[in-house]
């Protein structure tokens, strides 16, 4: 066998799963959200054929996204507040603990590392579970916080609150964040630090323009690891508030997708959602390409 | 980093207490969630006295079917996905990493699609293809979980491998041809064993991501005895479970972290001993350090 | 093990648009130390990797014993190779790369242990047999190598440049023992190198390429002393390259006019006339004191002395403009020149080479003429 029919042997496999459980199966959610709807049984039938597409749903969709004051719109708007504050929360806490392992850590580095994978070893649900027990009405956190005056006896931290929401993406995704910007910290040469230094900056100085622009990859990488399953998260307001005024644009399309004859507008705002990420996504992916050039990997 | 400053500075305590509290703050609401699980009373949120009850007797994670059930189902589905990711994977890898021809690129882009679109939406296709098209074996259940499951880590899985087969010059493959192993041989021979680290971590890695995994497991799912610990965690917790339903959890994840201690240490004496020399760059060094040895 | 026959007829690889070779015909003699030398990127390696078969030529043929072996794939073809990266498999210890390519052909137990042990033994690495890759040395790792080709008893062994990331000593010290190994062992040795001592030194015959082209073919002698175009007398040995004009000639001699000096050449092409390029070499390069009179001498004046321990470098501006190297063997005394003084350079005529892609007979001043000038100026001085 040639070396070139052997590559093809190992490959095909692959390849074939790739088309048909990625890309056929996105081309049926396509067909799905441009096709019609079966009128006796109320659901969906997919349009294979480009020439059968139909708009419908689309159009539905995009009706509700008329800006704010569309249904979808205000859900999409509470989403990107949620995702940006819960952003900010990961870079706030998340890059001090990558930057320190990475740079200060020493001889804990192993240790620290460990226990930084250790809740990416621990079930999203299990940790979201943790939760539900410490902030229901008699849990720990009331029964720290209620004493302090802090807020009134028995409150419902999971009675739809939009914190306890995003306090809980934050708590769920951070160490998915810190993950990719201490990568990218670590391989950082700290003789640029010691240049600066050599050349008169400060510890600050050094940090805001030697330290800070070179992680900015890092940095970057983390919050698309981040950012794109909360675009897509429902469970985590499943679990924490039960109720849809603090849902977001997954909690509708998972909503959607539950009843059957909406199932094609879940579908049309699962495309919608995924053109969005992907123009969103477009300059990172630039950006990651011209970084690997310039560190002339 | 030797640091330059001899004494602590106010910023690098300040470091240090962010470290701690986070890692405090990370790990501790698990902590309790397992102490929980040997709660006297009922309630999964206040505590109660400690007691065995729900880890052993009538009314324990391992009495209830509803547990085990969801126990053992999950189990099932990560030792398939284990089985059936990593070989595709690797195979694929060392196709898309040595193939010289225009198939390569969109195949690598096609392939890891599914790290770029929330689960969510890669679910819903999923859940679409397998009920509107007629597929033999892959149905709602079991087999479509397994499906779901796969084509979500499978990305993971090359991501590893062609990280790992980069550093893998072509010329050990040609050196095994050169010596008279047909390229089958030179794959199982040469190739496989250099690999054997990124295999041991993507083993890890899919088998962790797949008990974990909740989205792409519920669209697929059928009946109840298609329900994952992830998805009886997800309807139960509302509802007034009993601390049974920590100790489920618990045991999942002690689980993974048992064996992903276990690969990780497997991982260093696999790696350590696959060391690959670079011989251009190293031989000068070694043969002034070994002057003798000649 | 006899040493295999390898011919090879206009063979070509094409890159893109550019010909990485260009053609070749490659004929080596069974059991020869054959070397081909050249810069990097004149295409030695590309060649050495298409008898391997690693490389598909876009033309030609590789025959090897009267059989093409171009479409046979390489675990296939009765050659091996030592890479210049060694390639030695770093799971396995000394004695599984060794016996890698016997596994494969399904020897018996005993038989496998013994051929292992002898090949160990021919390299001299029987102590070391347990050990791993990653413990060896680089010039240990390159024995392993040879000793792990070497056990198939191959018909032809390829080496890509095999003891480049070696230190000078351990180098030369190898050099002696792969030549002696050769001679030892019989089989066909096909050597790329970009290194012309090291060429010089181990081959029976050399291939010196450039640009995917095989400039010349010869014994080590031949293609030092006797270099046919300007790229090898370069490319070996200092070159001491003169431009002239040939006027004239009997057969095996040229007359060549430097400036306003006649000088006789004849080596090389001496049947070429017009512009041409000629070598000498240092070595056969005569200094004199200013007043020494004889045939090809040119006057000069030493520019610079170079102490070598072995011998000395003078570097001489001609008075016709062109410099010329010589190279003084040390005798013991110190050299008769210094920095400034005014000498004649001898430059001997058999020493004296005129190269392929000069002239051409048209270009020829006219005899007649160039006797008439050296009439006036012997008339005039």
């Amino acid at each position: 066998m040639t070396p070139r029919r052997y590559l093809l042997v190992l490959g095909v496999p692959g390849l074939i799963w790739v088309v048909l459980f990625v890309t056929l199966a996105l081309y049926s959610l396509l067909a799905i959200a441009l096709g019609g709807l079966d009128p006796l049984l109320l659901t969906p039938v997919p349009a294979w054929n480009p020439l059968e597409w139909s708009t419908a749903n689309v159009h539905e969709v995009a009706q509700g996204l008329q800006p704010f004051s569309g249904n979808t719109w205000i859900v999409f708007q509470r989403t990107c507040i949620y995702i940006l504050i819960a952003l900010a929360g990961c870079i706030l806490i998340g890059y001090p603990v990558a930057y320190f392992t990475a740079v200060h850590a020493g001889r804990w580095r192993g240790t620290i590392l460990a226990l930084l994978v250790l809740p990416l070893l621990v079930s999203y649900m299990l940790r979201m579970l943790a939760w539900v027990g410490l902030l229901s009405p008699q849990g720990w956190v009331n029964a720290v916080l209620v004493p302090l005056h802090v807020v009134p006896a028995n409150y419902g931290w999971l009675d739809g609150r939009a914190i306890t929401v995003v306090s809980g993406l934050m708590y769920g995704w951070i160490p998915y964040f810190i993950i990719p910007v201490y990568a990218a910290l670590a391989r950082f040469d700290t003789r640029y630090l010691e240049a600066s230094r050599d050349l008169g900056a400060g510890t600050g100085s050094t940090f805001f323009h030697v330290t800070l622009p070179m992680s900015r990859q890092g940095l970057l990488a983390g919050t698309v690891v981040v950012a794109l399953p909360m675009f897509g998260d429902f469970f985590t307001n499943g679990l924490l508030s039960g109720v849809s005024s603090t849902g977001m644009v997954g909690t509708l399309i998972n909503t959607y997708a539950e009843s059957q004859t909406n199932q094609a507008v879940a579908a049309a705002l699962a495309v919608w959602l995924t053109v969005f990420l992907a123009i969103l996504l477009l300059p990172y992916l630039r950006s990651s390409a011209r970084a690997g050039r310039e560190v002339g990997r | 980093m030797r640091s330059r400053l001899r004494h602590a500075s106010w910023g690098k305590i300040g470091l240090v207490a962010i470290v701690v509290l986070y890692i405090l703050w990370s790990l501790a609401p698990v902590a309790i969630a397992f102490l929980f699980s040997f709660n006297a009373g009922y309630s999964r949120s206040t505590w109660q006295g400690f007691s065995m009850q729900w880890w052993t007797g009538p009314k324990s994670v391992f009495n209830l079917p509803i547990y085990t059930d969801a126990i053992r189902h999950s189990l099932l589905l990560a030792v398939l996905a284990v089985i059936i990711t990593v070989p595709l994977g690797v195979s694929l890898s060392i196709f898309l990493s040595r193939w010289r021809g225009i198939t390569a690129r969109p195949a690598s882009f096609l392939a890891t699609v599914p790290l770029v679109v929330p689960e969510l939406v890669l679910a819903l296709a999923l859940f679409f293809l397998v009920t509107k098209v007629n597929l033999p074996i892959v149905t709602l259940g079991t087999s479509g979980q397994v499906v779901g499951q796969v084509t979500f880590i499978l990305p993971l899985v090359i991501v590893i491998t062609i990280g790992r087969l980069s550093s893998i010059p072509t010329g050990y493959e040609e050196a095994a041809q050169d010596l008279g192993a047909s390229p089958p041989q030179s794959f199982r021979l040469v190739l496989v064993p250099l690999l054997q680290p990124a295999i041991l971590a993507s083993a890890i890695v899919a088998f962790a991501v797949s008990i974990d995994d909740f989205v792409i497991t519920q669209y697929m799912s059928s009946t109840s005895s298609t329900q994952s610990v992830p998805m009886l965690i997800y309807t139960a917790t509302r509802g007034g479970a009993t601390p049974a339903l920590n100790a489920m959890a618990t045991i999942m994840a002690l689980t993974t972290i048992v064996i992903a201690a276990v690969g990780f240490a497997l991982y260093r004496l696999l790696a350590r001993r696959e060391q690959i020399t670079d011989a251009p760059a190293t031989a000068p060094a070694l043969a002034v350090s070994r002057e003798g040895a000649l | 093990m006899a040493g295999g026959h390898i011919q090879i007829t206009d063979l070509s690889r094409l890159y893109g648009d550019v010909l990485a070779v260009d053609h070749i015909d490659l004929d080596m003699v069974p059991g020869e130390f054959f070397s081909m030398l050249g810069p990097s990127g004149c295409g030695k390696t590309t060649t050495l990797r298409m008898i391997a078969g690693f490389e598909d030529p876009d033309s030609g043929q590789i025959l090897l014993d009267g059989v093409d072996i171009r479409h046979t794939p390489p675990h296939k073809r009765p050659v091996n190779t030592v890479f210049q990266a060694y390639m030695i498999f770093p799971h396995l210890d000394v004695y599984e790369n060794v016996a890698f390519g016997l596994r494969r052909q399904r020897v018996g137990k005993d038989e496998l242990r013994r051929r292992v042990g002898a090949a160990l033994e021919l390299v001299q690495l029987e102590a070391l047999a347990k050990r791993k890759p990653s413990q060896l040395s680089g010039g240990q790792q390159q024995r392993v190598a040879l000793a792990r080709a070497l056990i198939l008893e191959p018909a032809v062994l390829l080496l890509d440049e095999p003891l480049g990331a070696l230190d000078a000593k351990l180098r030369h010290q190898l050099q002696d023992e792969l030549k002696t190994l050769q001679q030892t062992v019989g089989i066909t040795f096909v050597y790329v190198t970009h290194d012309q001592e090291e060429a010089l030194t181990m081959s029976d015959r050399i291939a010196v390429m450039s640009h995917g082209r095989v400039e010349q073919i010869g014994t080590p002698r031949e293609v030092y002393d006797e270099p046919t175009t300007e790229f090898v007398a370069d490319f070996l040995g200092i070159s001491n390259l003169l431009s002239a004009q040939a006027v004239s000639g009997v057969a095996g001699e040229c007359l060549l006019r430097v400036g306003e000096f006649l000088l006789t050449a004849r080596g090389g092409e001496t049947a070429a006339r017009g512009q041409v390029r000629c070598v000498v070499r240092p070595e056969r390069v005569d200094l004199e004191p200013a007043d020494a009179t004889g045939p090809n001498r040119v006057p000069g004046t030493v520019e610079r002395l170079v102490y070598l321990g072995s011998a000395t470098r003078a570097i001489v501006r001609l008075a016709t403009g062109q410099t010329l190297q010589s190279l003084i063997p040390s005798d013991g005394r110190p050299v008769a020149f210094e920095q400034g003084s005014a000498v004649q350079l001898e430059l001997p005529a058999d020493a004296l080479r005129v190269l392929k892609g000069g002239g051409r007979a048209e270009d020829a001043p006219d005899a007649e003429q160039v006797l008439g000038d050296q009439l006036e100026g012997a008339a005039d001085a």
